[in-house]
């Protein structure tokens, strides 16, 4: 160790917070990130980009019903199959949507009875139209997902 | 159901989402939607027509 590095004094971690807020790297509030997920378009909304958040509610929204009327499946996890876990990750992140089509398909008792497993997703695998519809629904959950970080960059003050 | 027109429409709110999340100006927007509509559109129908001899 040199001299030099010897005296110079140690950072606590309260300095490295204090750093990053004058820096504008503190943290987006939890019930901002939670309120885009649930709904697309909420957290951009709240901040004032209601353009954006418009166009966002409005393409996932768009997606999803795509999905939905293409007899795709909203991904529930199977106990067989691991990368089933993926697939509920993504349409969860399409917020009440998903959320409404779960509850639609299995009632509102039979999804918290039957979480996680026992899940029905919907859908008709001999559909034509079956993977074309998982794709888009997805596409559209994956989408919320981006626009929630999104969210959290704009609020840090990372991005306009 | 036309899958050209499912492919199309897929590609359509796709390069909307990005054109809105990366870019903050119109003309930004309008560029960037273009070209990433045109790359995901023709890019399509150009590897399907490469994979057309292959069984």
């Amino acid at each position: 160790m040199t001299a030099i590095e010897s005296k110079s004094p140690k950072k606590k971690p309260a300095d490295s917070v204090k750093d990053q807020k004058a820096e504008g790297r503190s943290r987006a509030s939890v019930p901002l990130l939670f309120g885009s997920w649930f709904l697309p378009g909420f957290g951009h909304w709240r901040l004032g980009k209601k353009r954006r958040a418009g166009v966002f509610a409005a393409v996932i929204f768009c997606a999803f019903i795509t999905g939905v009327f293409l007899h795709g499946e909203i991904g529930t996890p199977k106990p067989e199959s691991p990368f089933s876990w993926l697939a509920a990750f993504a349409c969860l992140g399409n917020g009440i949507l998903a959320i409404g089509r779960l509850v639609w398909l299995n009632g509102l008792g039979g999804l918290l009875g039957g979480f996680p497993f026992a899940l029905q997703g919907g859908g008709s695998p001999a559909a034509a139209g079956f993977a074309y519809g998982n794709t888009f629904l997805y596409t559209a959950g994956l989408m919320n997902l981006l626009a929630v970080l999104d969210v959290s960059d704009i609020a840090r003050g990372e991005k306009d | 159901m036309d899958h050209l027109l499912l492919m199309v429409w897929h590609a359509l709110l796709v390069s909307v989402f990005f054109a809105f999340l990366w870019r903050s100006t119109a003309i930004g927007r309008r560029n960037l939607f273009l070209k990433t509509f045109l790359i995901m559109v023709v890019g399509a129908a150009a590897l399907g027509w490469l994979m057309f001899p292959f069984p």
